[in-house]
């Protein structure tokens, strides 16, 4: 079964995108250009919501562990899915939900468990969509772990060429 | 201990074939015996050797920068790490937690062959340390903590207890 992503070309979905990028050796997704953002799953099933696409992508690929591996950290990747949409995306005065994700990678290398999930993605693309976080994360000394955390998944290979390829798109659309 | 974290470090380069190792000394240098010529003598020496017989030369480091600061932290184990006086170790830790402070891995954001072995060279270290003490240190913590999960590394060694969120949060800053 071939899923096939069709993505708002103006307005890339970068959490969509990456989470693509990491299932593509495992499932086969097909990515298109268009004016919304779908997941295609069979003709009567298709995902319009950033984060319910990732979530279906995460969970039919579960070798890859996106969703972590147990309850309790499948409900951490829901936590963080939430704070991506509600928190980060579209809002104004993102200092204090910076100061809580600095909080949360003082002790940890990845955001959930000891590997990527979900929720690394996810805010990752936030954060990379957000023309306010990256002129506060390019203050120096401003929450050290999220530049941190930020700069070694930006230098990890699917994220370099999601970066490259979507993430000006997207900040030009922002402005 | 020496020879133990060897073919730990076999095992994390992948090397299927173990091989024979004695020790010299009072300091208990370990020595690699080979077939033919001289045996290779020193930790630092028999690890880079074992990283280019696995082909792993990455783990040395990608760039001539990336391979200088890997030998440095390298020398930093033997000469610094290893034997250290009890009276060091405050210091150590200090300057350890400031270094990574921005960094995943001691040469930036890719692990390298020093990664394990000052693990290992850490590891009793930490683990007398009291919860307070790692959150003080929180940057080191999160280092070792990454490291003792990052597949085939910790092998020989018990896992550290760490917290993963901090509990001592005012007065850090």
């Amino acid at each position: 079964m071939a899923l096939n992503l069709t993505i708002n070309s103006s307005n890339p979905p970068l959490g969509a995108l990456l989470t693509a990028e990491h299932v593509k050796g495992t499932v086969s997704v097909s990515v298109e250009e268009g004016k919304d953002n779908k997941l295609r799953v069979s003709e009567e099933v298709q995902f319009s919501d950033v984060n319910s696409i990732t979530r279906y992508l995460a969970r039919v690929a579960p070798s890859l562990g996106l969703y972590g591996s147990n309850m309790l950290e499948q409900t951490e990747v829901d936590h963080w899915l939430e704070y991506s949409a509600r928190r980060v995306c579209g809002q104004s005065n993102l200092t204090p939900a910076l100061a809580e994700l600095d909080m949360a990678l003082a002790l940890r290398t990845f955001l959930v468990g000891h590997s990527l999930t979900l929720a690394d993605l996810c805010v990752w693309a936030a954060l990379k969509g957000s023309g306010e976080c990256q002129a506060i994360m390019a203050k120096t000394g401003s929450f050290p772990h999220v530049c941190r955390w930020f700069s070694f998944l930006s230098s990890q290979v699917p994220f370099v060429s999601v970066g490259n390829k979507w993430a000006t798109t997207k900040m030009a659309a922002g402005k | 201990m020496a020879l133990k974290e060897l073919s730990s470090l076999e095992k994390f380069l992948g090397l299927k074939k173990p091989n024979k190792y004695s020790t010299q000394g009072d300091r208990k240098v370990p020595v690699l015996q080979s077939n033919s010529g001289p045996g290779l003598v020193g930790l630092v020496t028999i690890a880079t050797h074992l990283t280019q017989e696995a082909k792993k030369p990455d783990l040395l480091g990608s760039s001539a920068e990336e391979r200088a600061v890997v030998q440095q932290w390298l020398e930093y184990r033997v000469t610094r790490l290893d034997g250290c006086a009890k009276e060091d170790i405050r210091t150590i830790l200090k300057d350890l937690n400031t270094y990574l402070e921005d960094k995943v891995y001691l040469a930036g954001n890719h692990i390298s062959i020093a990664d394990p072995l000052m693990y290992y060279g850490l590891h009793h270290i930490i683990m007398d340390l009291a919860v307070h003490e790692k959150e003080k240190y929180l940057n080191v913590t999160r280092w070792f903590d990454h490291m003792q999960h990052y597949p085939i590394v910790r092998h020989h060694l018990p896992p550290v207890a760490v917290l993963r969120n901090r509990v001592y949060t005012s007065g850090h800053h």
